[in-house]
């Protein structure tokens, strides 16, 4: 039997093993060389060899809007750039450009295992932190989609970030107090995560509350942290994972948010971002035949931390205007990533990375003191809900 | 370092952003100059976008036919946020300014994004009712910012 939108090759890929890089602001070796030495600790986690691996994907963009030149192998790493400095040969080298980008490339390797293209694929994502302010921009002429923005000064994600919180409070009668205690959570579980830039270093709602403003009502903390390093994933089939020494963790479905348009300002409208958020998450549920309350680990997205409402809302954890009160029940949100994890505002701008990762390592029971007792069943978000993208993953083939 | 050029750029006071019309939105620009607000419609169903695009996201014509609409420039406030630290160091010494996301009356979900002056920060509402007016930044272009509408 077969239901509409499901993922045929559920169960059929799985992850085999992973490593990431240390993080840092300053990078200390070149991203390229960084992406090499992450990759090739990868492939030894996984207990196979680089000669094995014949497929590579990555999603390489660097999303600061500063303007500034971007060279492949030094602000950002394409698969097609380390397969140049390895010299190999492998069958299939793709990236994928986009703001999905992690569960995105992600699933372009796991379609291309799963169709017989590739028997092991790795997946990167290289971060680079460009030298000061990440989305600051000298320009003096407004071309293109600038036009509509950069004249009235508005400029950069965090700005139109903004405007959905702003929002979510008039709207619900939320208060930053209620995102404060998220955020603390957040910092908490972040300062327990090994590859965090913020390990051993919480904050308090204090700390929230006098934090420096950017653009009301997001302050400096609502940001996650631009951060060097590097996360690579290896997957191949759920036949040869058998023999890797790692507990497989399985990709049983996936979706792609579609309101990707150039109108960038409109779809942050908060009314866009729920409703493209809800046809992403009905085609995780579907692709996935999986409910929310199935769920063990759901590692939301919040690289802007008011991004978790918009995601808890979105997937139907909470109805509308009720994510910020759901979000602080520590029972029901426990795997979440405000509680295990730390998401990217607890560890650092790793885009998706964080949450697929720790939806991986709780899931491989590879997660250490932070083990959850019931991990079987995660997914990982990236993203806006309406333009991002979302991983479901179990620790069982079906 | 090479001593700077006196023809530089001031890159610590650089001058504002010019928008620079290009062929969808030349339009747009030509109607601020004169005070005017103009949205680009769609001939064959009416539907009206902003930014301007290249085809008709109402019908997905594959026969685009625009025209310039002049609108009232007045809606409401859908949201905001107060600037306070500039991306744009043009802007470094306006903070702490207003960008309010304004929903056009005369279509629904049409947002526009525009600086919102006249107004003390702790008065401005959800859904409060503004109009546009026009800053002069260079000679002849006009950007749009939205202020109060008072009864």
């Amino acid at each position: 039997m077969t239901s509409a939108g499901r993922f045929l090759a559920a169960g059929k890929v799985a992850i085999a093993g992973f490593a990431h890089s240390p993080v840092t602001r300053v990078e200390q070796m070149p991203l390229g060389v960084l992406t090499i030495e992450t990759i090739k600790g990868a492939v030894a986690d996984a207990g196979v060899t680089l000669d094995m691996i014949d497929g590579f994907s990555t999603a390489s963009a660097l999303v600061s809007s500063s303007g500034r030149d971007v060279v492949d192998g030094i602000h950002t790493v394409s698969s097609d750039w380390v397969v140049s400095q390895l010299g190999l040969e492998p069958r299939w080298v793709v990236g994928f450009q986009g703001i999905g980008q992690v569960s995105a490339s992600f699933m372009l390797a796991v379609e291309a295992i799963a169709s017989g293209a590739v028997d092991y694929a790795v997946v990167h994502r290289a971060m680079h932190n460009p030298s000061g302010s990440y989305h600051a921009n000298p320009m003096v002429e407004a071309h293109g989609s600038a036009q509509w923005e950069a004249p009235q000064g508005m400029w950069g994600p965090p700005t139109y970030m903004a405007l959905p919180y702003m929002e979510y409070l008039q709207r619900y009668g939320a208060r930053r107090e209620d995102l404060a205690e998220i955020v603390v959570a957040q910092r908490e579980a972040g300062a327990a995560y090994p590859w965090s830039y913020w390990k051993d270093d919480p904050i308090t709602v204090d700390d929230y509350m006098s934090a420096r403003m950017i653009a009301d009502p997001m302050s400096i903390l609502d940001c996650d942290i631009p951060v060097n390093g590097v996360a690579a994933f290896v997957l191949t089939t759920a036949e040869r994972v058998r023999d890797l020494p790692n507990n497989p963790v399985y990709v049983r479905g996936s979706a792609m948010g579609t309101r990707r348009s150039s109108n960038m300002l409109a779809d942050f409208a908060m009314d866009n971002i729920i409703a493209g958020g809800k046809h992403t998450a009905s085609k995780l549920w579907q692709s996935s035949g999986l409910r929310p309350d199935e769920v063990d680990v759901p590692q939301i997205y919040d690289g802007f931390s008011p991004v978790l409402w918009f995601w808890l809302e979105a997937l139907g954890y909470a109805p509308d205007g009720q994510g910020y009160q759901f979000a602080k029940d520590p029972v029901a949100t426990a795997g979440m990533t405000f509680r295990t994890g730390g998401g990217s505002i607890g560890t650092g701008r790793m885009h998706g990375v964080p949450q697929l990762l720790e939806t991986y390592l709780q899931l491989s029971r590879r997660a250490g003191e932070r083990q959850l007792n019931r991990a079987d069943v995660g997914i990982a978000c990236h993203g806006l809900p309406h333009a991002g993208a979302a991983i479901a993953l179990t620790a069982e083939p079906n | 370092m090479p001593p700077t050029p006196s023809a530089a750029p001031d890159r610590a006071h650089p001058p504002k952003p010019i928008p620079v019309p290009d062929e969808a939105s030349a339009g747009f620009w030509e109607a601020t100059a004169r005070n005017e607000l103009a949205i680009q419609g769609c001939q064959h169903c009416g539907h009206l976008m902003h930014p301007p695009r290249t085809m008709c996201t109402g019908c997905q014509s594959t026969k685009p036919a625009f025209e310039w609409k002049v609108v009232s420039g007045r809606g409401r406030v859908r949201s905001w946020t107060t600037i306070r630290q500039a991306l744009l160091p043009a802007f470094a010494a306006d903070v702490p300014y207003t960008v309010a996301m304004v929903e056009l009356y005369e279509q629904a979900g049409l947002i526009m994004t525009g600086q919102l002056h006249d107004i003390d920060l702790a008065d401005i509402t959800l859904d409060m009712p503004v109009r546009a007016e026009y800053t002069e930044l260079s000679q002849g272009v006009k950007v749009p910012h939205f202020v109060p509408v008072t009864t």
